[in-house]
């Protein structure tokens, strides 16, 4: 029998709320650059995520296929090299970057400012209080609360809810806003007073929580993060794969090898060993690239012209870009026409160009 | 790890490559001047001379 009328209750809270999850990528699925990442000084690991390690001990971070039930991949944190005695200035985060234009309708720092809700599944061997917070990308405001692990290494989700702060500096533009905060063993100079509440400052641990350093044989989990206006955690907003990946390109386009030599653009020869060839992105980046991140082997690629191959003699180089395409340059020892047409192609497996515009 | 100079394009763009063949840019990109201001002490003649000629500046930091 069909119904007369849809109404909510014939509706799951899944479906009913569409787009609120702010976060991009929260299912960990989109890893553009693949691969095992070892933290530094804001090295990116998966799309849109952030990892800075400052002060003794180590971790790595990948893509795994660890997850909860109706979940294909979460984000690990493996710690490499134990800190068991954490310096004032130390930090080991996972950061979270939000572009202003993701914050608006939060009214951050307005009297309109609105609570939030962030959830998250997450596991590690390390039981008791850990720590999560947001911070302004001015660094002058944080809140920062734990979650507990309860049971070692078994899928929990969590939820904190957050009043946004009525004051700071909050971008609705394409410039950052704040950053959502996993904070895995940071020093005295950056522990809140006080958990729960809003500090005027440059913090990003909560208080009391536990050190995820104390061995090098500790590893966290986490999947399903989730951020919404409102003051309860709604089921993850699941979304398909090729969608979550077009909200990623914003901040990270990798074109690569996948079948045979391919076209990647079409270009013009400028003298008779350098072609400027035009890539088109399929989504208009944050900002214009400022650079291109080529795989090092010279000879995968290449340009064709008039029915014939011209093998590079160096890699790929960077000719300018704006938000919608890059032009690079491709080198080769000899053989081209000035003012003839061209393409560029990626010739083997692992070849890659990527330009990246995170905030 | 280094970055040398590697070529002016058209619009006079000073184009920077690093020396493992991983990326290249132009004089405003932050992973660049993050390089810069960690060995501005040090640099490669090439690219000092750059910054001696004014035509690279080493920004602050955010």
């Amino acid at each position: 029998m069909a119904l007369g009328t849809v109404g909510t209750t014939q509706i799951s809270n899944e479906v009913f709320q569409a787009n609120r999850n702010i976060v991009r990528n929260g299912a960990m699925e989109v890893h553009q650059r693949g691969g095992t990442i070892t933290a530094a000084a804001g090295n990116y690991c998966l799309d849109r995520f952030q990892i800075w390690d400052n002060g003794d001990g180590g971790f790595d971070v990948s893509q795994s296929t660890t997850a909860p039930a109706g979940f294909k991949n979460s984000l690990k944190v493996d710690v490499t090299s134990a800190d068991t005695s954490i310096a004032s200035d130390a930090y080991k985060l996972l950061y979270y970057r939000m572009e202003g234009v993701d914050a608006v309708g939060l009214n951050a720092g307005t009297s309109d400012a609105v609570t939030v809700t962030i959830s998250f599944y997450v596991r590690s061997n390390v039981t008791g209080n850990h720590s999560f917070g947001i911070r302004n990308d001015n660094a002058d405001r944080a809140y920062f609360a734990l979650y507990n692990i309860s049971a070692a290494d078994t899928w929990e989700r969590k939820s904190i809810t957050i009043p946004f702060v009525t004051t700071g500096t909050w971008p609705t533009t394409t410039a950052g806003c704040m950053s959502l905060i996993f904070s895995f063993a940071s020093g005295s100079d950056f522990v809140v007073t006080s958990n729960n509440a809003w500090e005027s400052a440059n913090k990003i641990q909560a208080a009391n929580a536990v050190n995820l350093f104390s061995s090098a044989s500790n590893d966290w989990y986490m999947t399903g993060l989730q951020m919404e206006i409102g003051e309860v955690a709604t089921p993850f907003e699941r979304e398909r794969y090729d969608t979550t990946l077009v909200k990623c390109q914003r901040y990270y386009y990798k074109v690569e090898h996948s079948y045979g030599s391919i076209d990647i653009g079409a270009g013009l020869e400028t003298t008779t060993t350098q072609a400027r060839i035009f890539v088109p992105f399929p989504v208009e980046m944050r900002s214009h690239a400022t650079a291109v991140e080529t795989s090092s082997t010279a000879g995968n690629f290449d340009i064709t012209h008039n029915n014939s191959v011209l093998i590079s003699n160096a890699v790929p180089t960077y000719s300018n870009a704006n938000r919608t395409g890059a032009s690079v340059f491709f080198a080769h020892a000899s053989g081209g026409t000035a003012g003839q047409g061209c393409t560029g192609r990626l010739r083997v497996a692992g070849t890659y160009l990527a330009w990246k515009a995170e905030v | 790890m280094s970055y040398s100079v590697h070529l002016t394009t058209i619009d006079n763009e000073v184009i920077y490559t690093k020396d493992d063949n991983t990326r290249s840019c132009i004089g405003v990109d932050p992973e660049f001047q993050a390089w810069l201001r960690a060995n501005k002490d040090s640099l490669p003649n090439d690219i000092q001379a750059k910054i001696d000629a004014g035509e690279l500046t080493i920004e602050d930091a955010d």
